[in-house]
């Protein structure tokens, strides 16, 4: 029989990914290989933006593993990502291969000097819209009260 | 406003297809496919066959899942 491929695409709430990069790469291999899967690759994809709100975050990360599974235990794992509150969103499916580049991407995520940026702090942030530079103070056009003209509606 | 009226994307097919398969990941390629509302374009304007049409949607549906599209634009 043939090994079955599988892709793995976690979001993850960088609260953990701040906390350490190890603990949070973890809660996504451990579910792996609890449930008997042997993992063939596996590293941060992205961080960034999320298209819309999840539990109040506007941002994530990505981490993205290749696994094979023997076992009959997919539900099981799928059940596990979909109750832990640090896993925003998950997504598992059958592929044909491990991409070619996925190796070289990972592996070079186990080099000593490999470190995972910070995530920027703003994934709390309520507002949709980029925050404006302020406009500098002696840039704001402060009216004189006293030449105002009330007739013109300029 | 006023609706605007385009010319179908021309038929892709063939090697076309096979080097334009979409992926739920190539969230560039598939906001291509995305009308200003964020809705999925019609086969006769992604230009997609049958086949890609309903990976093209499918690819969507696990990106939007994802968050790496919105599901309104
Ligand atoms: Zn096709």
């Amino acid at each position: 029989m043939k090994t079955k491929i599988y892709e793995s695409m976690v979001l993850l709430d960088n609260a953990l990914v701040r906390e350490d990069w190890k603990k949070a790469k973890a809660t996504v291999t451990d579910t792996l290989t609890k449930y008997g899967a042997s993992i063939v690759t596996c590293r941060r994809y992205d961080e960034k933006k999320l298209a819309y709100q999840i539990k109040g975050k506007n941002r994530g990360t990505f981490v993205m593993c290749y696994f094979t599974l023997e076992k009959d235990t997919m539900a099981e794992i799928r059940r596990e990502w979909e109750l832990n509150e640090k896993v925003l969103r998950s997504l598992i499916l059958r592929v044909e291969e491990v991409p070619a580049t996925e190796h070289e991407l990972a592996a070079a995520e186990n080099n000593a000097d490999f470190v995972v940026p910070a995530p920027p702090p703003d994934d709390m942030v309520e507002e949709e819209e980029p925050i404006i530079d302020p406009v500098p103070l002696d840039e704001i056009m402060v009216p004189d009260l006293n030449d105002v003209d009330l007739d013109s509606k300029a | 406003m006023a609706q605007q009226r385009r010319a179908p994307a021309p038929p892709i097919s063939g090697k076309y297809c096979e080097d334009h398969m979409p992926d739920y990941k190539d969230v560039e390629h598939l906001k291509k496919f995305l009308s200003a509302h964020g809705q999925i374009l019609s086969r006769k304007r992604s230009g997609y066959c049958t086949q890609c049409q309903k990976a093209l949607k499918l690819a969507i549906k696990r990106a939007r899942h994802m968050a790496l599209l919105p599901f309104v634009g």
